[in-house]
C-alpha cells in the first residue's frame, strides 16, 4: 500500500495540490473539515489505503489546527495528505490502477516535505519506506536567563535545587512536569536537559526561568536554542556488524573491545548512530527532528542489507 | 686524545696533541709542530670517524629539529615496537603517525599520560592495519593505561587523522592467542593428560569460533573470552575422556593464561548451540546429551555444522521475535517437531520442539522489560509557549519556615 501512497502523490502533479491558491481550496475545507478532526477515520471509500501507519502525522495535524487557527494556509498544506485520498475519489477511481503503478519518480518525495514550518516525519521516499519512526528520547537545550546569579542564594530557597561548589560550578534543578534536569549557572546562562521533544524543552527551560525570576533575579529569557537531540528505534532484526563495517569502512567504527555497538558517522545530515546487534539504533547529535528521521530513512536500507539470513 | 698508533707524518713522533688554535680543534705532533688534522667538519657522532654509516635519527640533525616531548615519545614508539617483535616497517608507520599526530592542533595540550597513550595508540593502530593481532588489552597492559583513557585517546586518534582502521581479524587472533597457552610441549608443571598438539588445537579452535560467528556469539562480544572458552572446548573435545573433568578455571592455571569472567558466560552460550546442534544429529539423538557430554561428539558436530544449523534453527520471523521466550526443553528427548525444514508455525511448537530462531542472546533473553512507551497525546500535545501557572512553580519554592530551618542546620 505504500506504492498506492506514492502513485496518487505523483499522480497529484500536474494539479499541484501544493500550490496555496487552489481553487478549490474553500469548498474541500468545509465538506472535509471532519477529516482534520478527526483524522483517524478514513471514508470507507479509501480502505485500500491505510494512513495508520503514520500516527505522528495526524497527531501534527491535530496540534497545528488547534494552536494556528485560523492559519489556513497551514490547516491546507497539513491536510493534503488525507485530502489527497478524498480528492482522488472526487476524480474517479477506476482510473487510478494501484497494482499497476509505475515506480513513483524522486519528485513526488521531494513534494513531502511540505513547508518547514511543519515537523511532520516525511511520509515516503523514493523507495519504500521503513514504517518506523524513530522516538525522541531526549532533547538538550540552551537559554541565557541575562542576569549575574547567586547560586548559594538558590539552593537555598528552592526545594528542587542541589548546589554542590566543590563538585560543579552550577545548580542543578529539577523539575516534574516535564521531567526535566536544568543546569544553571553563575554567569545567567542555563542547560536544560532530559525534555522528549522540542515544546517540551521550551516549556521546561521557561519553568526553570520562571523559578528564578521568583527568587527574585530579573531573569529574562534569550536565545533559547536546541543543541542535540537524541533519538532511538528498533529495526527488529538482527545486524551483522563485521559487514557493516567492512563496506563502510569510512563511515564506520566497530570496536568490540571497546563498546558492543557500531559507531557510523553519517555525513548527511551530520548525525551519529550507534548501531547495535540486536537491531536498536540509537541517533544522536542532531538540531532537527527532521535530521534524525532523515538519517533513519538513510541508514535503513543499508541495515536491511545486513540482515543476514541464517 | 688521538687514536692509539698514529705517529705524525713528518717527524715519526707518537706524540700527538690535541691543540685548539682559536677555538678550531687540531690534532698536533708535540715534536715537529706539524698539524696531522684539523677541526671537525660534521656534526655527526664520533663514529663517523670509523666511517660507519649514522642513521638520521642517530644524527644531531634531527634532534634539533624536534621538541623533547616528540623524542621521547618516538622513542617510546620505538621501544614499543621492539617489545612486540614488530617488523621494522611497522615502527616507521607507527613513527610517523604519532609525528603527525602530535602535530595536530587537537593533540597539542592534552596531558603527559595522554601523550604517552598516543604513541601505544600509533602501534596499535599500525598493527591493526597490516592485519597484525594485536588487542587493545594488551598495549594497555603494556602502558599500564586505563582502558577507558586509552579507548578516548583511540577514538579522538582515528576521527582527527582520518584513519581508517580494519577490523581484527578473529582467526589470526586465535592463533596468536593460543600462542601463548603454555599446552603445547610437556613441561614439569602441567600434566601428562593436558599436552595437546597445537596444529589440532587451533584448527577445531578456529572452527569452533567460526561457529560462534555464524550463530550470533561474536557479534558485540569482547573476542577473547570467546577464544578461551572456544579452545577450552577444543582442548576437552580432542581428548574428552581424561579432561572431561577439568573446569575452565583450572584449565587457564595450567595454560598460564588469564581467564577473563565473560568466559564463562561464553561457554555456556556455546554448549547451548552445540546442545540444539546434537539434537539434530540422528545418531545422538539416541544419547540424553547434556552439557558434559556434548563435548565428547564436537568433533562430528562440526563436521556437518553446516547442516546442522540449518535444522537446529529456523528463519526468525520479525513480528515473533518479541514474543519469544524459550523455556528449555530437554535436548535428548526424540523430537518429531524437529524434523521439518523451516518455521514452525506457532511460536508453542517452537518452545516444545527445541528449534529457535537464529538470534543473538541479546534478543532471546532480553534483560530489559521492553519499554513500549509510546508518547501520550497529553505530552505531544505540549506547544512550549503554555502559560505557566504560580501555584506550580511555588510549590518548588521554600517557605520562609523551611529557609531558617536550614539555614540553622547548615550554617549557610
Amino acid at each position: 500500500f505504500k506504492d498506492d501512497l506514492s502513485t496518487s502523490l505523483q499522480l497529484f502533479t500536474p494539479m499541484s495540490p501544493y500550490d496555496l491558491d487552489l481553487p478549490i481550496q474553500a469548498t474541500e475545507d468545509v465538506v472535509f473539515s471532519s477529516q482534520f478532526n478527526q483524522p483517524k477515520e478514513l471514508p470507507t471509500d479509501f480502505s485500500s489505503v491505510d494512513l495508520s501507519f503514520l500516527p505522528d502525522i495526524a497527531q501534527d495535524n491535530k496540534e497545528q489546527n488547534l494552536s494556528k487557527d485560523g492559519n489556513e494556509t497551514q490547516k491546507e498544506l497539513d491536510g493534503s495528505i488525507p485530502r489527497n485520498e478524498d480528492s482522488s475519489g472526487i476524480m474517479d477511481e477506476s482510473s487510478l490502477s494501484y497494482p499497476d503503478a509505475t515506480q513513483p519518480s524522486p519528485e513526488a518525495s521531494g513534494m513531502c516535505p511540505l513547508t518547514p514550518m511543519t515537523p511532520m516525519t516525511p511520509a515516503t521516499s523514493a523507495s519504500e519506506s521503513s514504517g518506523i519512526v524513530p522516538q525522541l528520547q531526549n532533547i538538550v537545550s540552551t537559554v541565557n536567563l541575562a542576569c549575574k546569579l547567586d547560586l548559594k542564594n538558590i539552593a537555598l530557597h528552592a526545594r528542587n535545587a542541589e548546589y554542590n561548589p566543590k563538585r560543579f560550578a552550577a545548580v542543578i534543578m529539577r523539575i516534574r512536569e516535564p521531567r526535566t534536569t536544568a543546569l544553571i549557572f553563575s554567569s545567567g546562562k542555563m542547560v536544560c536537559t532530559g525534555a522528549k521533544s522540542e515544546e517540551q524543552s521550551r516549556l521546561a527551560a521557561r519553568k526553570y526561568a520562571r523559578v528564578v525570576q521568583k527568587l527574585g533575579f530579573p531573569a529574562k529569557f534569550l536565545d533559547f536554542k536546541i543543541q542535540n537531540m537524541v533519538g532511538s528505534c528498533d529495526v527488529r532484526f538482527p545486524i551483522w556488524l563485521e559487514g557493516l563495517v567492512l563496506t563502510h569502512q569510512q563511515f564506520s567504527s566497530y570496536e568490540p573491545e571497546l563498546f558492543p555497538g557500531l559507531i557510523y558517522r553519517m555525513v548527511k545530515p551530520r548525525i551519529v548512530l550507534l548501531i547495535f546487534v540486536s537491531g536498536k539504533v540509537v541517533l544522536t547529535g542532531a538540531k532537527e527532528r527532521s535530521e534524525i528521521y532523515e538519517a533513519f530513512e538513510n541508514i535503513y536500507p543499508i541495515l536491511k542489507g545486513f540482515k543476514k539470513a541464517s | 686524545m688521538a687514536a692509539p698508533g698514529r705517529r705524525c707524518p713528518g717527524c715519526g713522533s707518537a706524540e700527538l696533541l690535541e691543540d685548539a688554535l682559536y677555538a678550531q680543534q687540531q690534532l698536533v705532533c708535540a715534536a715537529c709542530g706539524c698539524v696531522l688534522a684539523e677541526g671537525l667538519l660534521t656534526t655527526t657522532y664520533s663514529e663517523e670517524e670509523h666511517r660507519r654509516e649514522v642513521a638520521y635519527s642517530q644524527s644531531t640533525g634531527q634532534k634539533e629539529q624536534l621538541s623533547r616531548c616528540l623524542q621521547r615519545g618516538i622513542r617510546r614508539v620505538q621501544d614499543l615496537c621492539k617489545v612486540l617483535q614488530l617488523p621494522t616497517v611497522f615502527e616507521e608507520t607507527a613513527v610517523s603517525y604519532f609525528q603527525r599526530a602530535m602535530q595536530h592542533p587537537a593533540f597539542h595540550l592534552v596531558s603527559l599520560e595522554k601523550k604517552e597513550l598516543l604513541g601505544g595508540c600509533c602501534v596499535f593502530v599500525t598493527c591493526r592495519q597490516h592485519n597484525w593481532p594485536l588487542t587493545m588489552g594488551t598495549i594497555c597492559s603494556l602502558l599500564y593505561a586505563k582502558q577507558e583513557l586509552f579507548a578516548g585517546v583511540f577514538l579522538s586518534l582515528q576521527k582527527e587523522l582520518g584513519l581508517s582502521v580494519p577490523a581484527l581479524s578473529l582467526a589470526d587472533l586465535v592463533k596468536t592467542h593460543l600462542n601463548s597457552f603454555r599446552l603445547f610441549q610437556h613441561s614439569a608443571d602441567i600434566p601428562a593428560p593436558f599436552v595437546e598438539d597445537k596444529e589440532k588445537m587451533v584448527a577445531r579452535t578456529l572452527q569452533i569460533v567460526e561457529l560462534a560467528g555464524e550463530t550470533w556469539l561474536v557479534t558485540g562480544r569482547h573476542p577473547i573470552p570467546i577464544v578461551t572458552a572456544a579452545a577450552f572446548l577444543a582442548w576437552q573435545s580432542l581428548q574428552p575422556g581424561t579432561r572431561l573433568a577439568c573446569p575452565l578455571a583450572r584449565f587457564c592455571r595450567v595454560a598460564g593464561v588469564d581467564l577473563p569472567p565473560p568466559a564463562h558466560l561464553r561457554l555456556k552460550e556455546l554448549l547451548e548451540i552445540l546442545l540444539r546442534m546434537a539434537s539434530q544429529l540422528a545418531w545422538l539423538r539416541v544419547f540424553k546429551l547434556d552439557k558434559k557430554t556434548v563435548v565428547k561428539h564436537i568433533g562430528d558436530l562440526l563436521q556437518h555444522r553446516i547442516f546442522l544449523l540449518k535444522n537446529a534453527f529456523c528463519v526468525e520471523e520479525e513480528e515473533e521475535q518479541h514474543a519469544v521466550a524459550l523455556g528449555e526443553g530437554s535436548p535428548g528427548s526424540p523430537r518429531a517437531v524437529a524434523q521439518e525444514k523451516g518455521c514452525p508455525v506457532g511460536i508453542k511448537h517452537r518452545q516444545e520442539g527445541g528449534t529457535r530462531p537464529l538470534l543473538p542472546p541479546c534478543l532471546i533473553q532480553p534483560r530489559k522489560r521492553l519499554r513500549m512507551a509510546a508518547p501520550s497525546a497529553v505530552d505531544s500535545a505540549v506547544s512550549g509557549d503554555e502559560p505557566i501557572s504560580d501555584s506550580e512553580i511555588e510549590q518548588y519554592l521554600r517557605g520562609p519556615e523551611e529557609i531558617r530551618a536550614f539555614s540553622k542546620a547548615k550554617a549557610w
